[in-house]
């Protein structure tokens, strides 16, 4: 008999051994468990968004020891992460396992955190300065850790440095799959853009918690479900029917960024003419000045052809955000709705926006922003949202973009939301159309505030307001303000989209010039 | 018995069916004005109107119903 001793063959057949003990993840009955609620294993997310994956740290274990500390449990780290490739790109890839013990948080067992709130997937995308993709599905936070640690820990402890930092560096994309409570729900949202899936919960404590401190039974579809956090608070951008549409989403978004700030946004295919000229986009807008009519309709016919994707649409719905391509070139688009408070900026359209422009802003996409605005929101619910405030950071976050914003002025621009869509210490770039109107107020309902009492003792008040909507209406006809270069031009509808590709090309000379961290300065958001 | 309910919180300014009426799904049922805007409300299906549950000046919340339509019975 050989003695005990090292030979590769014994190696070989250790790590063989571990590597498929490693699969098993918390083990098959808990993997059905969640298959039967709608929910891959992580292993199987990684593999679906990634075309390979190199992974680090596959035998860290989760070891549960009696008092003679002899090992009762052993099970994988609840962590599974690594290098990915992503549609030829690389990037740095890690998603909770929620089989073992609710994806707890590794920092109480392990020397080295794999991920999840900070780590060495994130040190990974820090370092290299590629794209950083979570999947969360954790309860991010377990008093089990007293146990592990002989005391208790004082949260403030642990850094989340290296999470802020990389949202400077790379494109941080997380995906809510599963549960995601706490520290794990934190780290979710600190992203550039996030998804949720249909069934999907996020929460800063779970039914339990809130029972405790509120004394409420709530289900925790209610308390923090998928279609509320992403048309209530917003707290998730966009929404995913399902597992694969989540991961759909997550490389759409990437396929806009570069891999870093250092780095241009990748430019795409260059198969849609520029020189398209729409017929549909002068049956967009009714002649009628008072029907409403579909924003999202002019996007696609003016960029290029199936190349928006929207984010945030079921949150802020005043304003349209999304991205899209111009003859290849990634952009942001904004676009008031006039579906939507008739277009009017309200506080979750305001909040909206000003994270969308920093995002451009950050990753050197030009943004072009359709406007068709009343103003700030007004009422009661518009004031008690702090509408003031939150509008005037959009102001705010679009004068100081980084990059190049050219403004469609499709009908409306009054009042100082306007301010929101253009620069005027920048080129301030707007194109109008024909339909376009602006000024400081709507006429007709600025004659009745400014000519009460003229109109009160006319003899006859209809007939005096009349002529004075009438001499008004005149003066604000749109074409005396292109005249006197009070903006700087316009166009036939149809000639929207070859403008813009000529401008956004040309704009490509800033932005390759620009690289980088943002050079502008940047003032405390008020 | 499927409600078409209101899009928006506003008025209603003109009602442009009758109980009794055939619409076909995209068919207008009334305009709402709302923030200075017409806003017309649409049948998202065919049917036939069995009660109208607003009148003309009415203040409406988003949400509330507005219409009723019952399916049209089909040939066969």
């Amino acid at each position: 008999m050989p003695e005990e001793g090292f030979t590769w063959e014994r190696a070989l057949g250790e790590l063989e051994r571990r590597a498929r003990a490693a699969r098993e993840l918390g083990g098959v009955e808990r993997i059905e468990r969640r298959r039967a609620q709608g929910f891959g294993t992580v292993r199987e997310r990684i593999a679906r968004v990634t075309d390979r994956f190199y992974e680090v740290g596959e035998f860290a274990k989760f070891v549960e020891r009696d008092a003679d500390g002899r090992p009762l449990v052993e099970l994988p780290s609840s962590y599974v992460c690594g290098l990915g490739e992503v549609d030829g790109r690389p990037v740095a890839v890690g998603g909770d396992d929620f089989t073992v013990r609710g994806g707890l948080p590794q920092g109480g067992y392990l020397d080295r955190r794999k991920g999840g709130m900070g780590g060495f997937v994130e040190d990974l995308a820090h370092e290299y300065r590629i794209p950083l993709l979570l999947f969360m599905d954790g309860t991010g936070g377990d008093v089990g850790a007293i146990d592990d640690k002989g005391h208790a820990y004082l949260v403030s402890s642990m850094s989340w440095r290296r999470c802020f930092e990389v949202m400077s560096e790379v494109p941080v994309l997380t995906a809510v799959l599963g549960a995601a409570a706490g520290g794990s729900g934190g780290r979710a949202v600190v992203s550039h853009f996030s998804v949720i899936s249909r069934g999907s919960v996020l929460f800063a404590g779970g039914p339990p918690v809130v029972k405790r401190s509120l004394g409420i039974d709530i289900d925790k579809h209610q308390l923090g479900g998928a279609e509320m956090h992403t048309s209530v608070s917003g707290s998730i951008d966009n929404l995913a029917e399902d597992e694969d549409d989540a991961i759909a989403q997550m490389k759409r978004f990437l396929s806009f960024m570069p891999q870093n700030v250092w780095e241009m946004p990748p430019r795409g295919p260059r198969d849609d003419p520029p020189e398209r000229r729409e017929q549909a986009l002068l049956e967009i807008v009714p002649e009628n000045r008072r029907r409403p009519y579909k924003m999202r309709k002019i996007i696609h016919a003016i960029v290029d052809r199936g190349s928006f994707f929207e984010i945030g649409a079921g949150w802020g719905r005043a304003v349209i955000s999304g991205l899209a391509r111009m003859d290849g070139i990634p952009v942001g688009i904004l676009a008031n709705d006039p579906m939507v408070l008739a277009g009017a900026l309200d506080g979750d359209a305001a909040d909206k926006q000003v994270r969308f422009v920093d995002l451009c802003s950050t990753f050197h996409l030009p943004i072009v922003y359709f406007v068709d605005v009343p103003g700030f929101m007004v009422g009661p619910d518009a004031e008690r949202g702090n509408v003031l405030r939150k509008g005037m950071r959009a102001i705010q976050a679009l004068i100081e973009a980084d990059v190049p914003v050219i403004t469609v002025h499709v009908r409306r621009a009054f009042g100082m939301a306007v301010s929101a869509t253009a620069d005027p210490d920048a080129l301030g770039l707007r194109i109008a159309w024909p339909s376009a109107e602006w000024g400081d107020m709507p006429i007709e309902g600025g004659v009745d505030a400014a000519f009460r009492r003229e109109i009160e003792a006319a003899e006859d008040p209809a007939a005096f307001r009349r002529e004075a909507e009438q001499r008004l209406l005149a003066a604000a006809d749109p074409w005396k303000t292109v005249e006197a270069f009070g903006i700087e031009s316009m166009i036939d509808p149809r000639d929207t989209r070859p403008t813009l590709c000529a401008f956004l090309n040309a704009s490509l000379n800033s932005l390759t010039t620009h690289l980088g961290p943002p050079r502008k300065q940047w003032t405390m958001r008020p | 018995m499927p409600t078409v309910l209101s899009p928006v919180t506003g008025t209603v300014w003109k009602l442009g069916v009758s109980v009794g009426d055939d619409v076909r799904e995209g068919d207008e049922l009334m305009v709402l004005e709302s923030m200075k805007m017409e806003i017309p409300v649409e049948a998202d299906d065919d049917g036939q109107v069995t009660a109208i549950l607003c009148r003309e000046g009415q203040s409406i919340a988003e949400g509330q119903p507005l219409v009723e339509l019952g399916s049209v019975p089909r040939e066969r």
